[in-house]
């Protein structure tokens, strides 16, 4: 799993790629919880190339949220995998989370 | 009915290759992509239940995992020398996204891909048996 991130204006996009699982999760956290730590609230997952999306990479999505949500923050979704959509359906959460086909249609949503 | 087996490490880096394992049996087994996701995905979260809930801070394990595949049909089973943990009585319940919960996660993805989940107890350890077919779809 890699993990990088960029700051734009209103949202620091966080992008992830590869296999999310307990193996990986502490570094995807510790990522999130940086920019939360910062002051962001508005985060973007771009999980286009995630090929694998555990429990454990759930749980961080939605900490994240309940997180965003506590200092008014939200966080959205940018072309999710097939394999990040399944396991978030799977899981009954898709619901939670606003997904765009691109990164700039998330960009532009803050 | 073809089989293959596995013994890994009870560590968390060796869950990749159980789920590979698993993922090209139920292709074997007729299953599309997103149902073959579906079964590593839950063995996943079982073995790092094993792992995780089971070994705990316990240095050494192992996982036997075998699996048999037949047209339209998979099974699954873990072998473990864990203290007893069973997961298949443990149903956390439907999601709820008004207040989605943080942990469980893992046990509500098993529970809800596989058709059946068993549990067995023996003198030296645990056994997981889970089966899955192609045309069941996920529960609710």
């Amino acid at each position: 799993m890699d993990i990088s991130r960029e700051a734009y204006k209103r949202v620091t996009v966080i992008t992830v790629t590869g296999r999310v699982d307990s193996s990986t999760a502490d570094q995807f956290e510790a990522a999130v919880n940086d920019e939360l730590k910062s002051g962001q609230r508005n985060l973007i997952f771009d999980l286009n190339e995630v090929d694998f999306l555990s429990s454990a990479g759930l749980r961080i999505l939605v900490m994240s949220r309940k997180e965003a949500q506590k200092g008014g923050g939200v966080v959205r979704l940018a072309q999710p995998s097939d394999r990040v959509k399944e396991t978030l359906e799977i899981a009954g959460l898709d619901v939670l989370f606003e997904s765009f086909p691109s990164r700039e249609e998330a960009i532009a949503a803050y | 009915m073809p089989t293959r087996s596995l013994v890994v490490p009870a560590i968390l880096a060796e869950v990749a290759p159980i789920c590979d394992l698993v993922n090209d049996e139920a292709l074997a087994a007729g299953f599309d992509s997103r149902t073959s996701y579906a079964c590593q995905l839950a063995v996943g979260e079982a073995c790092e239940n094993i792992i995780i809930h089971g070994y705990g801070e316990r240095a050494s394990g192992q996982i036997a995992v075998t699996v048999n595949s037949a047209p339209g049909a998979l099974t699954i089973e873990l072998a473990d020398t864990a203290p007893p943990f069973n997961p298949a009585e443990r149903h956390p319940g439907p999601p709820d996204p008004d207040n989605p919960r943080l942990g469980g996660l893992g046990l509500l993805i098993m529970h809800r891909v596989m058709d059946e989940i068993d549990y067995a107890r023996r003198p030296n350890g645990n056994t997981l048996t889970m089966r899955k077919a192609q045309e069941a779809g996920f529960d609710s």
